[in-house]
């Protein structure tokens, strides 16, 4: 519980991963965040090259992933974190335009931890992200640098 | 019936009739020819009958010749009364035999003749006898001697003779004439039994021709309808494709609209924030040139800093155009999800269930209790059959109806809804009625259209509602339409089957977006 946690944000869209970016720095998480705008890379980097995600074993990550990629769905990402030994117990956040409640419910059958509807009203959105940051608070360690 | 087999039945009864007829012809020409047959075979026997009499007539007349001339010889009264006999006999078989002949005028004549000769003779006997009865038998020697009594006797004997000739003549004739009867006879029973086998043998060929003819167009009818059937299969599958596609477009659609949008409104937002720190700093800059440097930087955190002028009115702009932006985004951001869930309830699977719809609608009451309270309306619900189709469709169905109802209310009315059911061939027909604003009837087909409203704007709304409602009675199988006339309350008709199968669903539409 040494390490800072890691953000891993996997989102296309340019603007909405400004967004939660500005909003979680707001809310006053300064972790580092990676982002990743295609589903192969964001996977690469997970998995890496043989694809066991040894190398990711032990480190605290935190997911935040859309689930409409260019490449792939967000849906095959969240399964085959969930199915790895080493990152199934990484938290995953799915974030998205739609409140389907089917996708919904998919996504937590497949162990999703947030479930966050991108909202066009900013406000919420902002909160919503903000949230996210208490979230990130609770289980982090409180960084050095602060 | 095609002109091909018209034209077979047709035939097949002009043969049937001919059949009949030559039957019928046979069996006349039969019956013509055996009467025939038998008056010739009279006439045969005839013949032979007057034969038969000449040949009697001309013994008895040798007979009594005979039983004379040994009279004259011996005079016993034997040969007397074999005489008498004889010549008795003569005059009847005379009168037999000319009735026999009468039709026919040359044996008529000859009858005539020989009668003549016969009484001649007999007259000649007559002398005989008397000349032998006063013993002057040698007078009549010599009489037979001088041989005048030969001319009489020959005379007989050739009449005899024409007679016969004459009646062999007629009997070769008929007997012919018989034969051709016969003949002719059979010859018209076999030349009709073959025309009747000929006759039966090609019906029996065109009727195994209507019958092959039957099988084929059969299987051609099978074929053909196996073919529909298939063809019908096809394009109700192309029409669900094309169907699912619309369906799957429009989700993707709307769905993408939609992140764009979260960008928009996003950094919109930041940009007001943005505003905010700009005029702020303005307006301290402002402040600072005209007033006291030595203002407290930290008192703009407190109070918004006074605009003048020029300045306020450019960041009154400002505010402006951000809130017409805003708006606007937050009304696409409606229209977009209005999509996203119709298109929803369009992928939702629908289940038919036997629905109480006293009960469902008692619910929808009872949750617009609060509204129809604040909106001074009352809510009948009058008698419903019940009916099997989709719980969740028909809830929305008769909730926006309602909703609708309390919503265009006329101001200071108190407004009366009744909403009624009857069952009608196989369809249950509901009404919901209200003495609302009602609706002009050009806007009869307008307000069920998606995103088009009519009358008066003065109600929240992005004019989904009928258009919904109107999808899910269509998937239900069903038909809606309105009756209403500006101010005069607005009567919504939904005809719904009464036992939905739940056929016209979709095939398992995929979940992933």
């Amino acid at each position: 519980m040494s390490d800072p946690v890691t953000i891993i944000m996997i989102e296309d869209d340019e603007g909405h991963a400004r967004l939660i970016e500005r909003n979680i720095r707001r809310s006053g998480v300064n972790n580092e965040i990676i982002p990743f705008t295609n589903g192969t890379e964001a996977v690469n980097y997970l998995f890496g090259k043989d694809g066991s995600a040894v190398e990711r074993k032990g480190q605290p990550l935190l997911i935040l992933l859309d689930l409409n990629l260019p490449d792939m769905t967000g849906i095959d990402i969240l399964k085959r974190v969930k199915e790895n030994k080493h990152l199934k117990s990484t938290p995953v956040v799915v974030l998205t335009t739609t409140d389907d409640s089917q996708e919904i419910k998919r996504c937590y059958e497949l162990g999703c931890n947030v479930y966050i509807t991108k909202p066009v009203n900013y406000e919420s959105f902002a909160n919503a992200i903000r949230q996210l940051g208490l979230f990130f608070s609770v289980i982090q360690v409180p960084p050095a640098s602060v | 019936m095609t002109p091909v087999s018209r034209r077979r039945s047709t035939l097949q009864i002009l043969l049937l009739s001919a059949g009949f007829f030559v039957l019928v012809a046979i069996s006349v020409a039969s019956v013509l020819l055996v009467n025939k047959a038998r008056e010739d075979n009279a006439l045969v026997v005839h013949t032979v009958e007057v034969e038969s009499q000449v040949a009697s007539l001309l013994v008895d007349i040798r007979r009594a010749e005979s039983a004379t001339r040994a009279y004259l010889l011996t005079s016993a009264p034997q040969y007397l009364s074999e005489y008498q006999s004889a010549a008795a006999g003569l005059p009847a078989a005379l009168g037999h035999l000319q009735m026999m002949t009468v039709d026919n005028p040359t044996q008529v004549a000859n009858a005539a003749k020989l009668k003549a000769a016969v009484e001649q003779r007999l007259a000649e006997f007559v002398l005989s006898i008397e000349r032998a009865k006063n013993n002057d038998t040698v007078t009549s020697i010599d009489i037979l001697r001088k041989g005048n009594s030969t001319d009489a006797l020959e005379a007989i004997a050739r009449i005899g003779r024409d007679m016969r000739a004459e009646e062999d003549r007629l009997l070769a004739l008929r007997t012919a004439t018989a034969d051709r009867t016969q003949v002719l006879a059979s010859s018209v029973t076999i030349a009709g039994s073959c025309m009747v086998l000929a006759l039966a043998a090609v019906s029996l060929v065109l009727l195994r021709q209507s019958s092959r003819a039957r099988d084929e167009a059969e299987a051609r009818l099978r074929d053909s309808n196996v073919n529909l059937e298939t063809i019908v299969d096809e394009r109700t599958a192309d029409l669900r494709e094309a169907n699912e596609e619309i369906q799957r477009f429009t989700y993707i659609v709307s769905h993408d609209l939609r992140s764009p949008l979260v960008n928009i409104m996003g950094f919109t937002s930041e940009l007001e924030e943005l505003r905010g720190d700009i005029f702020k700093r303005i307006a301290t800059l402002n402040r600072s040139a005209s007033l006291a440097p030595a203002m407290p930087q930290d008192a703009t955190d407190v109070a918004e800093p006074e605009l003048e002028g020029s300045d306020k009115q450019l960041s009154d702009d400002f505010t402006e155009s951000l809130g017409f932006i805003k708006s606007s985004i937050a009304k696409m951001d409606r229209l977009i999800s209005a999509i996203l869930n119709l298109t929803r309830e369009g992928r939702r699977e629908f289940k038919p269930e036997r629905i109480d719809l006293r009960e469902l609608i008692d619910g929808i009451v009872e949750t617009v209790a609060h509204q129809a309270v604040e909106a001074n309306a009352t809510i009948e619900v009058g008698a419903l059959p019940n009916i099997v189709s989709d719980r969740l469709a028909l809830e929305q169905i008769f909730s926006n109806l309602i909703d609708n109802a309390l919503k265009y209310l006329k101001d200071g009315v108190p407004g009366e809804i009744a909403i009624e059911g009857r069952t009608k061939l196989g369809f249950a027909i509901f009404e919901v009625t209200d003495n609302g604003r009602g609706i002009d009837p050009k806007d009869h087909q307008r307000i069920f259209d998606l995103f088009r409203r009519a009358g008066t704007q003065d109600k929240p709304g992005q004019g989904i509602g009928l258009a919904h409602v109107r999808a899910l009675v269509r998937r239900l199988g069903g038909t809606m339409s309105v009756a209403s006339e500006l101010h005069n309350g607005s009567t919504f008709t939904i005809t719904l089957p009464i036992k939905w199968s739940g056929k016209n669903l979709g095939k398992n539409r995929d979940k992933a977006s």
